[in-house]
């Protein structure tokens, strides 16, 4: 049985395993009693492209050996703190996105068109940090921003996404939010509002700390992430794909509760 | 002496130990309650007969007591084909009913042949369709051996207990409460089993077309609604015909046997279904937020079971009594006023009814790319067809059939002087055929057509209330919408804005129930108190006169939503997406947007049979009264007009006994959905501990191992079995207490008051319970943040407080109106000559007191027993341990 290696981002750690991505997220999410439950995401990584002085890798072939009934080995943690900071993009292979009752969807990697900048967004960021930040920046803008290593304020590498604003997106005074899931709307459209009309800082934060699970129906378009070298973009399948090809975990991430 | 000494001691500390305890303390007093009570009525009883307090001098002596009372006539089978009274074209109509009946049957036999004959789909989705038809089966199996014996019981005890010495009538009614009974019994079995057929080809069907799949789960509700009309028709017909003008006690017995089994049928289904449903809610998408009907959890299996048990054959049963309960209503009240026509008339109703039926469900159809919408409209479409044939027809009959002798009075005035005579005419100047108005007549002299507009109000009936019911509940009107976005401010907002859309519907439904009756009395003015109940009776024919519209509405939900189920367990995506690309999609939108139609036209149906259970009920009265009237059942064929109305005039809320049997009944309806509710909770709870349990099997988790399904579906069978008894007694004994006990006048007291406070809960708790379901699902299309948000926690709370409400009490609150009638109707007999307050025979006082007593321990047992654990209970709950 091989190993594999994996980046789990809630929480960040670095992650050695003998089960294959769907076991694994599965794993993550409901543990191995099905007691618990909680979404999860996690990149699989390619342990060819790790620096050799920061992780300890040969731990791997130590410690992620079978159990002795003869199971495989489900987690060998290699590193917890900072982890995504020493994955060099170019590691970074497959993305999952784990529901509540371990479902599992991989997205690829694909190129990203940046959009036009005159609107505003809505960003939920996933690793290193969690706030959920309204933006003036479009996707690619913003990670050049948060990781500008001279601002005061700043990340070496960010995992993140957008979310659905709707009509807010470009009226933030006068849209209905009344269908968007997220919650304290009110405290939203505030933001947006300030930071279209007064903020003079591209960005505000809306929640310091995520306190909800994401909804995957919310996202719009798919997850980024990035530093000052690239950004790599993972974006959701169509909606008819994700209605046939991955329905069960589509029906699965519907039902989920989050904001 | 130490000995004898010590023995008494022990003897007497064990008697104090036992006292002591508080069940038998209570016990205790009650006893010597009763003795005090008894010792207190038995002394004046044994020194004269006289009036008791309450009964007036004057309403002793009233022009009804003057009446002599002729003796029972002997019985002759089949006697109207002999009797010049009826003509030869009546003979043939009713034997055209009959062939009506027969009909309806056959359509019904055609019909599940093609449903029979559908593709079944794949092994996998057969596989899922089997787990639900055996736990059907199961259920209704045990339900049978539970009930069976209890319908025995009966039979016998209603054979010994008719008043009669007739031998003819004793088997008339003790049959003919066996034959409803089995009927009843026949239209749940055959339609849930027939349900649990449908679903897997409507399954199959939405494969290929959306036009077959609509089609083919509408005709599955179809074979029960024929199968309804047919039987219901054909039981009535056949003890009128076997009976004649002496058919009183058999279709009460007949009326009896339906309504008691569907209150079995719909408590039992009831607690069945809303049990699975909430344990499968609480523990799939609650605690581990699983899909609905996902394969993994253990109740979605039993929840399946629970759509057809309840759903279909419950509402099925429930709809059958009602619909016998009515003609009922309307052959007795039809002769004690129209004399024989008045028997003949609603039973031609019916039959139009059922040929309307037949037509109008033929033409409902789907195309193979139609939506929900277009679904919906070829439903009501096919309602309002059949309407306007019911309609055109009644018009038609009337205009042929209600021909009197202008010159004939109705008024029975047996033994009443020329002067009396006289008075009583001036005061009813529209019981003399000529003497009609334009509208009743349209200037044909002789011409009734009466009977014809109240059944035209009552086809109105159920489209209003069909209506009314559809605004409180549906998605597309405000008080849902009020509910969903009350959702956005948490749980206590919903669950407070949806009390208040429950009570302001129940008002609403009330109002136009009550303008119903209105109308009927204003069709019947210038005509006694009898006339206007028979309006009243008349107006539930015209209500049921699309029974198998109605019933076909109601279990195309149950049918579609199993379907759904089927499709999501037994669908194959990636099999169907290569074999042919988007037919998965397209088949599971088919599925969903027959699941919406189908909830759609089950809520509506709700008011329908909540508010024939009301008119039924109100027109049973006019049976009661006149029972009392006679002073005995055998007799009422003989009742006078003036006998009513004196009788009639008694049950005024002035006379304490009235107020207090109206006290009384006021509180059973709340007391029965109590014991309904925590049946549910009870159940509930056992569930959400063994899917629990499961659902820590890592294989089950991962879907390489199926659950032990038949576990939960055993643990809804044995909680429901064992609900079933408590709210059955309480229904038999509670009116029969009140009767013994209380006397005749509280017991009408308690009837009205129970048939009020009946009506308004039942519709209170449907359309709450229907208005948070679709709240709940106006959120989940997307309106305030839709699935998963703050709003939709709020919504699923809601819903889940609602689904005891609207699947289970509340429906159950119909029969439970009708089977205390019923009761109250077949013991009058023996209430009126063994109660407490003002017996007719010698020692009626102590027989009354005992009965009242028995009555009384039976409905403490069953009380005590729906608060109590069963034994497998506690040992299912003793192996869940702390899980």
């Amino acid at each position: 049985m091989s190993a594999y290696l994996y980046l789990s981002l809630i929480p960040e750690a670095l992650v050695a395993s003998m089960l294959p991505p769907e076991e694994f997220g599965n794993y993550l999410a409901v543990g191995s009693r099905k007691r618990t439950r909680g979404q999860a995401l996690f990149f699989e990584v390619d342990a060819a492209l790790l620096p050799k002085n920061y992780f300890p890798l040969d731990e791997i072939s130590k410690r992620c050996v079978p159990h002795e009934d003869g199971t495989p080995r489900r987690s060998v943690y290699l590193s917890i703190y900072r982890a995504l900071e020493h994955v060099p993009l170019a590691a970074l292979k497959k993305l999952y996105l784990v529901t509540e009752d371990g479902k599992v969807l991989g997205l690829d990697a694909q190129s990203y068109e940046t959009e036009p900048a005159d609107e505003l967004h809505l960003y939920q960021e996933f690793c290193p940090v969690h706030p959920r930040v309204v933006s003036k920046l479009n996707p690619t803008a913003f990670v050049k921003f948060i990781t500008d290593q001279s601002q005061p304020v700043s990340v070496p590498r960010i995992v993140f996404c957008e979310l659905v604003l709707r009509d807010l997106r470009t009226d933030p005074d006068n849209a209905n939010v009344d269908d968007l899931p997220y919650t304290n709307l009110n405290h939203l459209r505030d933001c947006l509002k300030e930071l279209k009309h007064k903020y003079s800082t591209p960005t505000k934060t809306v929640i310091r700390q995520m306190t909800h699970e994401v909804l995957f129906r919310t996202i719009r378009g798919g997850f980024f992430v990035g530093d000052q070298t690239g950004l790599k973009y993972y974006p959701l399948p169509s909606r008819d794909v994700l209605e046939t090809t991955c329905y069960h975990w589509w029906r699965s991430a519907l039902i989920a509760y989050g904001g | 002496m130490h000995k004898t000494h010590t023995f008494f001691y022990t003897m007497f500390r064990k008697i104090r130990h036992i006292l002591s305890q508080p069940r038998v303390k209570v016990t205790y007093l009650f006893c010597m309650l009763a003795f005090f009570i008894a010792a207190y009525y038995f002394k004046p009883e044994l020194t004269a007969a006289e009036p008791s307090a309450g009964q007036s001098v004057a309403a002793a002596t009233t022009i009804a007591d003057a009446t002599p009372q002729p003796a029972h006539e002997a019985f002759k089978a089949f006697a109207l084909f002999t009797d010049p009274k009826y003509t030869t074209m009546e003979k043939g109509c009713l034997l055209a009913i009959l062939g009506i009946a027969i009909l309806g049957l056959l359509y019904a036999y055609m019909l599940a042949k093609q449903v029979v004959k559908a593709d079944q789909g794949t092994p996998r989705m057969q596989a899922v369709a089997n787990a639900v038809r055996e736990g059907a089966n199961a259920y209704m199996a045990a339900q049978f051996r539970k009930i069976g014996i209890l319908i025995v019981v009966i039979t016998v005890i209603l054979f010994f207990t008719t008043a009669s010495s007739e031998l003819a009538f004793k088997f008339g009614r003790s049959g003919a409460f066996l034959l409803g009974s089995i009927f009843s019994w026949l239209v749940g079995f055959v339609g849930m089993r027939l349900a649990t057929t449908g679903n897997l080809r409507v399954a199959a069907a939405a494969r290929n077309s959306y036009g077959e799949a609509m089609q083919l789960g509408y005709r599955t509700g179809t074979v029960t609604g024929m199968l309804t009309d047919g039987l219901g028709l054909l039981g009535g017909t056949l003890i009128f015909i076997v009976y004649g003008e002496q058919a009183y006690e058999a279709l009460l017995g007949f009326g009896f046997g339906g309504t008691l089994l569907a209150l079995f049928m719909r408590v039992g289904g009831g607690i069945y279904t809303k049990a699975a449903d909430v344990g499968a809610d609480l523990v799939g998408k609650i605690e581990k937020n699983i899909p609905e009907d996902d394969p993994r959890n253990a109740a979605t299996i039993a929840d399946n079971v629970g759509d057809n048990v309840g759903d279909c054959a419950g509402m099925a049963a429930d709809i059958f009594e009602s619909y016998e309960v009515t003609i009922v209503a309307a052959m007795i009240l039809g002769m004690a006023t129209f004399g024989h026509k008045g028997v003949i008339f609603p039973l031609l109703v019916r039959g139009i009814g059922v040929l309307g039926s037949i037509i109008s469900t033929y033409t409902v159809k789907a195309g193979p790319n139609d939506t929900s919408d277009t679904a919906l409209h070829s439903v009501h479409r096919g309602f309002w067809i059949g309407s306007i044939i019911s309609v055109v027809g009644f018009f038609a009959l009337g205009l042929a059939y209600l021909k009197f002798d202008p010159a004939v009075n109705f008024l029975k005035m047996t033994g009443l002087s020329p002067d009396q005579q006289a008075k009583l005419i001036a005061e009813y100047p529209y019981t003399l055929p000529g003497n009609l108005p334009f509208w009743a007549n349209f200037g044909v002299v002789g011409l009734d057509l009466r009977p014809v507009w109240t059944c035209l109000i009552g086809v109105i009936l159920a489209i209003v209330l069909n209506k009314i019911t559809s605004y409180f509940t549906h998605t597309s009107h405000a008080p849902v919408k009020s509910l969903a976005k009350s959702c956005q401010t948490g749980h206590a907002t919903n669950i407070i804005q949806g009390f208040a859309v429950g009570y302001e519907s129940t008002v609403a439904t009330v109002l136009v129930i009550a303008v119903a009756i209105f109308l009927s009395y204003i069709c019947y003015i210038g005509t006694p108190p009898l006339f206007i109940a028979y309006g009243v009776a008349m107006t539930g024919i015209g209500m049921l006169t699309l029974t198998g519209n109605t019933i076909s509405m109601d279990v195309f939900g149950p049918v579609a939503d199993n379907a759904n189920g089927i499709g999501e367990m037994g669908y194959d995506p990636e099999e169907m997406e290569r074999n042919k690309p988007g037919s998965f999609k397209r088949a599971r939108q088919i599925l969903s947007d027959l699941d919406a139609v189908g909830n759609t036209t089950k809520a509506e149906t709700k008011g329908i049979a909540i508010g024939s259970a009301v008119i039924a009920a109100v027109s049973l009265f006019a049976s009661f009264i006149a029972v009392i009237a006679v002073g005995s059942e055998d007799k009422i064929h003989l009742m006078t007009t003036a006998q009513y109305i004196a009788e009639a005039g008694k049950l005024t809320v002035a006379h304490p006994m009235v107020f207090i049997g109206l006290l009384i009944g006021g509180s059973v309806p709340f007391l029965f959905s109590s014991m309904l509710i925590r049946a549910v909770g009870r159940a509930a709870f056992l569930i959400v501990k063994e899917c629990r349990i499961q659902f820590r099997d890592a294989d089950i988790w991962s879907g390489k191992k199926k659950p032990n399904y038949a576990r939960v579906v055993d643990i809804c069978t044995i909680t429901a079995q064992k609900e079933l008894i408590g709210p059955g007694f309480l229904a038999i004994f509670t009116p029969l207490m009140v009767g013994f006990l209380l006397g005749t006048q509280a017991l009408g007291g308690f009837l009205a008051g129970m048939i009020l406070t009946g009506q308004l809960l039942a519709v209170f708790m449907a359309n709450a319970g229907g208005a948070w379901d679709n709240a709940k699902k106006m959120i989940e299309d997307g309106h305030y943040g839709g699935k998963g948000s703050e709003a939709h926690r709020a919504a699923v709370t809601g819903d889940t407080v609602g689904d005891p409400l609207k699947d289970t009490a509340g429906p159950a609150i119909n029969p439970l109106i009708k089977v205390m009638n019923m009761v109250s109707l077949i013991a009058l007999g023996l209430i009126m000559k063994y109660n407490l307050v003002e017996p007719k025979e010698v020692g009626g006082r102590a027989i009354g007191v005992v009965v009242a007593f028995v009555c009384i321990a039976a409905i403490w047992w069953a009380v005590w027993q729906s608060k109590r654990e069963s034994p497998e209970m506690q040992e299912m709950e003793k192996d869940f341990g702390n899980s």
